[in-house]
């Protein structure tokens, strides 16, 4: 399962939280968890370079997209290769929601698309879509191309 | 609509970093949403302030249920727009309010006719929002649609479906089984992404049915797996048929070998990784099975990918683990990843490099780590050293450049937790290694010159109290101890004195230089320093014989401190002088459950060895002193003491109960809290005919029981071998009580016999059962293999919720809870929880639970029970069955 998605600007704060399966109290502790592993990993990490940590069984996947962090955590099928996949279908999709790579400012004012997009790629929990083009649609309510 | 926002930013070029959500607030967000409202809706508007409300969740903010509620309701008026953009945030609104299930039912018709609607897109996501929020009775009304979406021509209709119906098996599980014929169809999928959702639903449906899943993953391998992902669940797949079906077939061909072996040659990264994983894992893998999968792996481990170089080295890890040589060949490509970016990946190849490294390596190793050490965090640091402890103890003759490379780093800046791992990895080099035991010594002695730690100087020094005087040249350890006199706080001074006076006791030639040094620490201006100091002159100058000095000096204190405390605490200043002697020397059971708590207080300087010994070995050691339980054999299992008493009353008793492989001797801990009585003889009569297998055989009284000074007796009995015999036993405590006069403190001579009712004692299944933790336990789960596996189904009964179910479990079964899975998130319709431990014979149990809870809060569980030995498994079944 994937645990959480998560999204934070340069400083840490957090733009995006979003969490399957995890209880409300462990919530904060994974919020500072990954802020922190942000903070002390990502300086000077190229675009969409990814870094990997696992922490017991759960595995963290996460990378630096313009001005915005990115974190996917999760578990059992969802391991780094998988979360690998899942992320780069974020990223991707951000991009293209963007145009180019986020600022904050880009980032959150999309930020109602930049929801309906990961709400396509992941459904509680499952990889959902992992096609950029095809969500773009999808995010419009509009057919898959290849239908 | 993206040209507007752009040139909105080229207008405040200042301003870029400005939120549109600054200074959002929930209640004038709630405020806004009534616009949901309005007659004529405005889409653009509508959309704007769900996006706020999303903002909200998304940030962790939780509305009440009254708020929920209310734009629950103002929400569900936006099916009247048409507007596209405005629809698809509806869908995500709705799902994040989770409405409840009496408010469900507003929008279940609109939703029910967007499932059955023409545009294929409003059926894909009404699905996915019904999906979320429906209860049984509305799926089964809703049933019909979700079987024909599954194999809808729409592939994201289908996966819409199918991803729904992996969620409903966790709340719906018979409904969703149903579903078979239509998920199995899918499967055959053209579309790569909804034959890997109907897969992995199709599995899950299946996943208890072995001929099933073999049957499922026969026709896929020969087959074609149109994505990546789905060719990555198959492996998964094949190997769980692999490891259940290997037992079975003695032909020394592996099924599905093949198949794995051909997935190494996969265009997908993610596949060839993970049949080299699957390969690694495999049940006594040969090292030519091995040889192509660690091929794959050593190439991943240069790929330019960090994921892949990630996975790779986690995975050699592992092997290392069990087949170290089969790694070698990697090592090259490992040694150039101890530079890697990613620490991770880093401490990864280090640690596995220490594995698989050969002794002519270890140096250039060493280097390697040196330059490494200094940019990774403390807990990584503390894996290296442990290590690098390993390796050092495999490799003795290479002591000296490890323990170099130890002192090094004990030199630099680290934390507690980090530094202590250092010292007592060279302390452990010291006793194992008896080549590095003067180049330790030094390091050692080297690093209190600059310690900030009390705790780490103290033990450094207690050590060397030991160690130092049987060295060749025991004076040059002096200098160090002695600037510690002068130099620290008095709890490292106090020490320092201790250690001196060991110098002095063993080495003859250093004893008058020893007295000197103690002369100038009388005048400390530390009590417990000048104490030490006088204490020590007075007992090195004494013309007693040297053995008992030394017995002083190095002899274990074989009092309880706590019986020590007490008594000085009781102990009135008058002529006689407090003898230590009449201190008890039994040990209080609530004494020993205090030590286990957590605290890092240094014990008694000079006294007994640094580590408290855990409550068994305490036991243990109490129960050997006894001659009729000397010949019991090794004592398995010693339980929580058991009040047999309430709070506040005569006579406190709470029995242990030490389990051995033919015995039992129960523990009764008893305190007399009536200053005005003497109790003598005490012994507990037990009733045993409620415990049909067990026989008395011995009996142990205690002598004398004074006022709040606790005192042991002890009953022991007899049971079938190995049996993990149950029983209750009834408890009557007997003693001669004697009339004291508070005044003198002196007994009367006569007494009188009394009785004194206990609680009733029982011996349950739970005490064969060690509770011992594994720290992964899947592996630990795949590793024992589904030999001895007993699965079976069990009602419960009526429970107030999940949690309450589970902890019921657990303690019957009185096994250690894993990975925090004793924990049950609350509102939980199905929980898992694993468990380890160690069943009496010394046999490695693992047990997965799998809870579900239904309305009227029925609780079912699923056991299956994994161990060496399938009468175990049994034996395991057989206590929740009875329990």
């Amino acid at each position: 399962m994937i645990l959480a998605v998560l999204f934070a600007n340069s400083e840490g704060n957090i733009l995006v939280e979003r969490f399957n399966g995890v209880p409300a109290e462990e919530r904060l502790h994974w919020r500072s968890f990954l802020v922190k592993l942000g903070a002390d990993n990502l300086k000077g990490v190229k675009n969409e370079e990814l870094l990997v940590a696992s922490h017991k069984s759960v595995y963290i996947v996460y990378t630096v997209l313009g001005d915005v962090s990115v974190y996917v955590v999760g578990k059992d099928e969802y391991d780094e290769l998988a979360l690998a996949e899942v992320i780069f279908v974020i990223t991707s999709a951000v991009k293209d929601v963007c145009g180019k790579l986020p600022t904050e400012r880009l980032f959150l004012d999309k930020y109602g698309r930049i929801c309906l997009t990961l709400d396509e790629i992941i459904w509680k929990g499952y990889l959902e879509n992992t096609d950029k083009d095809r969500i773009r649609r999808l995010v419009r309510l509009k057919p898959p191309t290849e239908f | 609509m993206a040209q507007p926002f752009l040139k909105k930013d080229d207008d405040h070029d200042d301003e870029v970093d400005y939120s549109p959500f600054l200074g959002i607030e929930k209640g004038a967000v709630l405020q806004e949403a009534r616009v949901f409202n309005d007659p004529q809706l405005d889409p653009r508007r509508c959309s704007q302030v769900i996006t706020k409300l999303l903002y909200l969740l998304n940030q962790g903010e939780t509305f009440t249920k009254v708020e929920a509620t209310e734009v629950f309701f103002a929400v569900t008026k936006l099916f009247q727009s048409r507007d596209l953009g405005l629809r698809r945030m509806v869908y995500v609104i709705i799902k994040e309010l989770s409405p409840s299930a009496d408010e469900v039912i507003i929008v279940t018709s609109s939703l029910m006719k967007d499932m059955t609607s023409k545009t294929d897109m409003y059926r894909a996501n009404a699905i996915r929002v019904l999906c979320q929020i429906t209860d049984g009775t509305l799926l089964t009304q809703i049933e019909r649609y979700l079987k024909q979406a599954i194999v809808d021509k729409n592939p994201v209709v289908a996966s819409a479906a199918l991803v729904s119906g992996i969620h409903l098996l966790q709340t719906n599980p018979e409904i969703v089984k149903r579903w078979s014929n239509e998920v199995q169809e899918a499967v055959q999928s053209r579309a790569a992404l909804v034959q890997f959702h109907a897969l992995a639903l199709l599995h899950q449906i299946r996943q208890n049915d072995r001929l099933a899943v073999n049957k499922l993953v026969s026709s896929l391998t020969r087959g074609s797996v149109r994505s990546p992902l789905a060719q990555c669940l198959l492996i998964r797949y094949t190997s769980q048929v692999i490891r259940e079906s290997a037992s079975n077939t003695q032909t020394g061909d592996r099924p599905f070998y093949d198949f794995l072996e051909g997935c190494l040659r996969h265009k997908a990264e993610m596949v060839i990784f993970e049949a080299a994983r699957a390969i690694t894992e495999l049940n006594g893998v040969t090292s030519r099975e091995l040889t192509s999968a660690i091929t794959v792996l050593q190439l991943f481990l240069s790929s330019t990918k960090p994921v892949l170089r990630f996975a790779a080295v986690r995975t050699l890890n592992k092997v290392a683990m069990t087949h170290p040589i089969a790694v070698t060949n990697c090592n090259i490509d490992m040694e150039s990843l101890i530079s890697d970016q990613n620490r991770s990946i880093a401490t990864l190849a280090i640690t596995t490099l220490l594995k698989t490294g050969n002794e002519s390596s270890v140096d250039r190793l060493m280097k390697q780590i040196t330059t490494f050490m200094s940019d990774i965090a403390d807990e990584f640091k503390i894996v290296v050293i442990e290590a690098i402890r390993s390796l050092c103890l495999k490799f003795p003759l290479k002591h000296r450049s490890l323990m170099n490379f130890l002192s090094n780093i004990l030199r630099e800046e680290g934390g507690f937790e980090y530094k202590k791992a250092i010292v007592d990895s060279i302390v452990i080099l010291i006793r194992d290694i008896p080549e590095a035991k003067e180049s330790g010594l030094l390091h050692l002695c080297e690093f209190i010159e600059d310690c900030e730690f009390t705790y780490l100087s103290t033990q450094i020094l207690h050590f060397l109290g030991i160690e130092g005087p049987k060295t060749s040249d025991p004076s040059k350890y002096i200098r160090y101890i002695y600037n510690r006199v002068h130099l620290e706080n008095a709890t490292v001074r106090a020490g320092a004195v201790s250690t001196l006076a060991k110098f002095g006791a063993m080495v003859d030639s250093l004893k008058p230089r020893i007295f000197v040094l103690l002369r100038r620490c009388l005048f400390d201006t530390d009590d417990e320093v000048r104490d030490r100091a006088t204490l020590y002159l007075n007992t090195l100058g004494a013309d007693g014989a040297v053995e008992d000095m030394k017995e002083f000096l190095f002899g274990s204190l074989d009092i309880p401190l706590v019986n020590l405390e007490r008594s000085l605490k009781n102990y009135e200043p008058s002529e006689e002088s407090f003898d230590i002697n009449s201190v008890p020397k039994e040990v209080k059971i609530q004494a020993l459950a205090e030590k286990k708590a957590p605290g890092k207080k240094p014990t008694g300087l000079g006294g007994p060895p640094p580590a408290p010994p855990s409550t068994i070995d305490a036991y243990e050691k109490l129960l050997s002193s006894i001659p009729e339980f000397a010949n019991f054999g090794k004592l398995f299992k010693s339980s929580a003491p058991v009040e047999l008493t309430e709070a506040e009353t005569e006579y406190a008793v709470n029995v242990v109960k030490h389990i051995f492989d033919g015995h039992v001797v129960f523990q009764y801990n008893c305190t007399n809290t009536i200053p005005e009585q003497l109790l003598e003889n005490v012994t507990v009569i037990v009733d045993a005919s409620e415990a049909e297998e067990f026989a008395e055989v011995a009996s142990k009284p205690l002598r004398s029981l004074p006022y709040d000074s606790p005192g042991q007796t002890f009953v022991a009995f007899e049971k079938p071998e190995g049996v993990p015999a149950v029983g209750k036993f009834s408890n009557m405590l007997r003693f001669i009580v004697k009339e004291v006069d508070p005044s003198t403190g002196e007994a009367e001579d006569d007494g009188v016999e009394d009785e004194y009712q206990l609680e009733e004692l029982e011996v349950v299944a739970a005490d064969y059962m060690l509770k011992v933790g594994v720290s992964n336990f899947r592996n630990a789960w795949e590793s024992m293999g589904p030999d001895c596996e007993r699965v079976d189904e069990y009602d419960l009964g009526p429970r107030e919720n999940l949690a309450e179910a589970v902890n019921a479990v657990i303690n019957l079964l009185g096994m250690q809870p894993c990975e925090g899975t004793e924990v049950v998130p609350s509102n939980s319709r199905s929980h898992t929880c694993l468990l380890s431990g160690v069943y009496i014979g010394n046999v490695k149990v693992l047990v997965r639970l799998q809870f579900g809870i239904d309305g009227p809060k029925d609780v079912a569980m699923k056991l299956a029970v994994r161990s060496e030995d399938e009468a175990v498994s049994d034996a395991i079944h057989e206590i929740v069955a009875s329990g």
